[in-house]
């Protein structure tokens, strides 16, 4: 990705993010679960262009509005109210995404505006049943350190997620409405950032910080990246729908490679939004959108953004911090330590059972994995007291370490745990047994006796004495 | 210390440095107080700035922009004439994306401007008639409200149309209803429950079809244009003295009691009920007859622990309506140790029929006050109180009690109260579902 000297170009490049929030929706009570089943509601609505006073209708209402299309909305009663089906004004603004909001500012060291104003940001595409986006500017002047310097992230709004849209005809487009209302955090950095691979850095970092504050939706579509990006001489463009953050560098790369090549054959182009396409091209989407399409939400009140209500805001650990905190407290790979981040039970445990912290953390990590991959079972029966009854038997030493796999792919597959089965074999007990078993097959390797004894007595005893010992009596 | 006053000025644009030296450039916005500043960052977002967190401020030039003129609209003589009499609100604003203002618009050129679809469907003529907030109104807006339709009607349109807001709309078509004695065009009322500034208002499809229905419909007297459903496909056109506010916010929520809507109206057709019986345009004069500004009336509901002292400053006032349980029933029976004050209540009912007339409707929205079926109900009818067989809805006996009492004597009052004079009672409860 080296063979392009940005610094010439005047590459500017800035990143948008879009996290969804793991709270009730921003501006009723519905709860925030974006699913798929059948809906009990259908309604159909026409949205229409409303000119602004200056006359101008935005460039990008007109373009949907040419089309003239019907929209059907299909919302289910579990996730959708009147708020959502634009029969009902809204509520105030939720608290904990309020929280979640701040938090994510004063982590990106930026500073809370003295009074939320939330907007009606005009979205005529029909995505909003209400023609509008809900909106507001949070905080500003923040930035993040990076391998490459400071990047500056300009605001921190929070805002209302769309609606999916979910199918598209001549003459009407449908969409589901469970995903409407589901608090968004915007972070917009400025055009700073230096090159594709820098892009892809800042990204991954600002959704660790997102992360970090433990309320965020994980999965696919929780979390959407939008890159402008422009060189000298070109307009600026913005691509929407990166897939994920791997392919940031390559789309970026080849987005720079298609307006140099623009700028080369002097076509005359004017801002506007692309699609990053699977093959890390991008294609036309629609015209950029302009700046006057905001005026206020008059059913919200203001927010005044007191001290005291900021110093009450308590900051997430950073789960970078964490990590670190988890590898070097308990002697753990970074690859371990990684994964355990987010799991709440491993302290607890370490806590309470005076075993190996590691064997805790291969426990909750490895073993499961392990046992998905090696018998095809899915490990969701494994729950807390299956680990509590293990480790406390590998404390008091009535099983072996070597146990808890067999153990729990036992529960795995719907068993009970049954301790008695994987108790604690002493080698000594059964060394006799297995000299015999070394004379009757003395032109087999070691290995394949070793399997033969584990057959009997896997989980039971000590692999490595078990091996010792057919060595000695070859 | 600079002065903040010098550069702080609603509607010029301003670069404001804070004390944690960030600086903010925007437009000062209206509602700027004198503690806090609102700008209009150009990214299109408001936010408030303390101005005790303010280090400086620097004006900046003001970028002018040039307002479009709308041109006259021409007048085609093949096409009807209808009137719009505007009441302020929501039906009519647009908003000013500069500031982030709602305003509101009357001229027809901004009426067209706002709604392109009605301009080949009729001549459009339009005014504010005065602002008045929907729950604000009183007799004398009803009263300034009749005589700007009397002086369209003289003019000779071809149908009217009144937007006012959705809160207090039943009572002024109501209003309206009786005092345009002898009205021999459509007036039609409408307006929006989501504002005209947003693209889903359902101002647009409202206001279409009123004016669709007012030039169009062989219909005379006063109606309710509004949504029909939570969709935008069809409006219904409902008789002013029989509908109800059934919903704070849906788009839908004007609804017909004890009848079907008058007529269903799409951006294609209009299909008639046949259930409702409606005047045909005629050649008669129309007559106002006005309400009396300084009348007193109220209404007032019987509920379980009824206190009797609710109706102490009644005893003042020139009418009352009562909104009674059920079928006309209230706690006017003492029956046990606990019921005593129901007798008080009986004795004040009692005395207030000798001075003013009382009428009875039912709380329960939809059917008929019988007062012969319960004890209570009789009780009640004896004590003098009026309305019984009747199915007017409290906001209509309100209406028609007060512009009974502003224009007829006492014998006349009784009778056509309890006569149908609007549509307002309807001779037989239809099956409705």
């Amino acid at each position: 990705m080296t063979d392009l000297d940005y610094k010439k170009l005047g590459f500017k490049c800035g990143l948008e993010i879009h996290q969804q929030l793991e709270t009730h929706k921003l501006f009723c009570n519905c709860p925030s679960i974006v699913h798929d089943s059948n809906p009990n509601i259908k309604i159909k609505r026409k949205l229409r262009a409303v000119a602004g006073e200056t006359g101008k209708v935005d460039a990008a209402a007109a373009y949907e509005i040419k089309k003239d299309l019907k929209n059907v909305y299909e919302a289910c009663s579990s996730s959708s109210c009147l708020i959502e089906l634009d029969e009902e004004p809204p509520k105030e603004v939720n608290k904990d995404a309020l929280d979640i909001v701040l938090q994510v500012a004063l982590l990106l060291n930026a500073k809370p505006v003295d009074e939320i104003r939330v907007m009606r940001k005009t979205v005529v595409d029909g995505s909003n049943v209400s023609g509008f986006q809900r909106t507001m500017l949070v905080a500003t002047d923040g930035f993040i350190e990076t391998s490459k310097g400071k990047v500056i992230v300009d605001s921190i709004c929070l805002e209302e997620e769309s609606a999916k849209k979910v199918e598209k005809k001549d003459d009407y487009v449908k969409f589901r409405l469970d995903r409407l209302g589901v608090p968004l955090i915007e972070i917009a950095t400025d055009a700073s950032i230096k090159d594709p691979e820098h892009c892809k850095e800042v990204a991954s970092l600002l959704g660790m910080i997102l992360r970090s504050t433990n309320h965020v939706k994980r999965g696919i579509g929780t979390i959407r990246q939008d890159v402008n990006v422009s060189i000298k001489g070109h307009p600026r463009v913005e691509i929407k729908g990166f897939q994920d953050l791997k392919s940031i560098p390559k789309i970026i790369l080849y987005e720079t490679k298609r307006e140099i090549s623009e700028i080369k054959s002097k076509k005359k182009t004017a801002s506007h939004v692309r699609k990053a396409d699977p093959d890390f091209t991008t294609s036309y989407l629609r015209p950029m959108p302009g700046a006057a399409r905001m005026y206020p939400e008059t059913d919200v009140p203001p927010i005044p953004l007191e001290k005291e209500l900021l110093l009450k805001i308590k900051l997430p650990e950073l789960i970078t911090e964490k990590v670190m905190k988890l590898e070097k407290r308990y002697n753990l790979s970074s690859q371990l330590a990684q994964e355990l981040v987010h799991n709440e039970d491993f302290e607890k445990y370490v806590k309470t059972f005076k075993i190996s912290p590691e064997l805790i953390a291969k426990s909750l990590i490895e073993v499961p994995k392990e046992i998905s991959k090696r018998f095809n079972l899915t490990t969701e029966k494994i729950n807390n007291s299956s680990y509590e009854e293990v480790f406390k038997a590998v404390e008091n030493k009535t099983i072996n370490e070597s146990a808890i796999l067999e153990i729990l792919t036992d529960v795995a597959k719907g068993n009970k745990i049954d301790l008695k089965k994987f108790k604690k074999v002493s080698t000594s007990g059964i060394e006799s047994e297995i000299k015999t078993m070394v004379q009757a097959n003395k032109k087999l390797s070691p290995n394949a006796i070793m399997g033969m004894v584990m057959a009997k007595y896997r989980g039971k005893v000590d692999g490595k004495k078990v091996m010792e010992i057919i060595k000695a009596n070859l | 210390m600079f002065n903040l006053k010098k550069n702080i000025i609603p509607n010029t644009n301003i670069k404001i440095t804070t004390k944690d030296s960030r600086t903010f450039e925007g437009l000062v916005l209206p509602d700027t107080t004198s503690q806090k500043v609102v700008l209009k960052l150009s990214s299109g977002y408001n936010i408030g700035i303390l101005n005790k967190n303010i280090q400086e401020t620097k004006s900046l030039k003001n970028q002018v922009s040039k307002k479009n003129k709308l041109p006259k609209l021409k007048t085609n003589k093949k096409l009807p004439t209808i009137s719009i009499l505007h009441t302020g609100g929501t039906i009519a604003s647009k908003v000013d994306y500069e500031t982030g203002a709602v305003l509101s618009q009357f001229s027809p050129e901004d009426i067209i401007s706002m709604f392109p679809e009605i301009k080949g469907l009729a001549n459009i003529d339009s005014k504010l008639v005065r602002n008045m907030w929907s729950s604000n109104m009183n007799f004398n807006h009803f009263n300034i409200l009749a005589k700007a339709v009397e002086k369209e009607v003289k003019k000779g349109v071809d149908g009217i149309i009144v937007t006012l807001g959705t809160d207090a709309l039943t009572y002024a078509s109501a209003a309206l209803s009786f005092i345009l004695e002898g009205i021999s065009i459509p007036v039609i009322f409408t307006a929006s429950q989501r504002s005209s500034d947003r693209g889903s208002s359902d101002a647009f499809l409202n206001l279409y079809c009123a004016v669709k229905f007012a030039k169009e419909a062989n219909f005379a007297g006063v109606a309710i244009c509004m949504h029909g459903s939570s969709n935008d496909d069809y409006c219904n056109v409902l008789p002013a003295c029989k509908t109800k506010k059934l919903h704070s916010s849906r788009r839908n929520t004007f609804q017909p009691v004890n009848t079907a809507p008058i007529a269903k109206v799409t951006t294609e057709n209009i299909e008639f009920f046949p259930e409702t019986h409606h005047k045909k345009r005629n050649d008669s004069k129309l007559k106002l007859k006005l309400l009396n500004p300084k009348l007193k009336l109220g209404i007032l509901r019987f509920h379980p622990h009824f206190q009797s002292s609710m109706l102490e400053p009644i005893k003042k006032f020139d009418g009352l309506i009562i909104e009674g349980t059920g079928l006309g029933n209230g706690p006017v029976e003492c029956v046990d140790e606990f019921t005593k004050e129901n007798e008080k209540t009986i004795k004040t009912i009692t005395a207030l029929t000798k001075k003013m007339p009382v009428t009875m409707t039912t709380q329960c929205v939809f059917g008929r006050v019988n007062m012969n079926v319960y004890s209570y109900g009789r009780k009640i009818l004896d004590s003098g109180v009026w309305g019984n067989h009747t199915d007017m809805l409290p906001e209509t006996a309100f209406v028609k009690l007060a512009w009974l009492l502003s224009n007829y004597n006492k014998k006349e009052i009784k009778e056509l109260y309890h006569k149908n004079l609007r549509g307002e009672i309807s001779e037989r409860t239809l099956y409705n579902d």
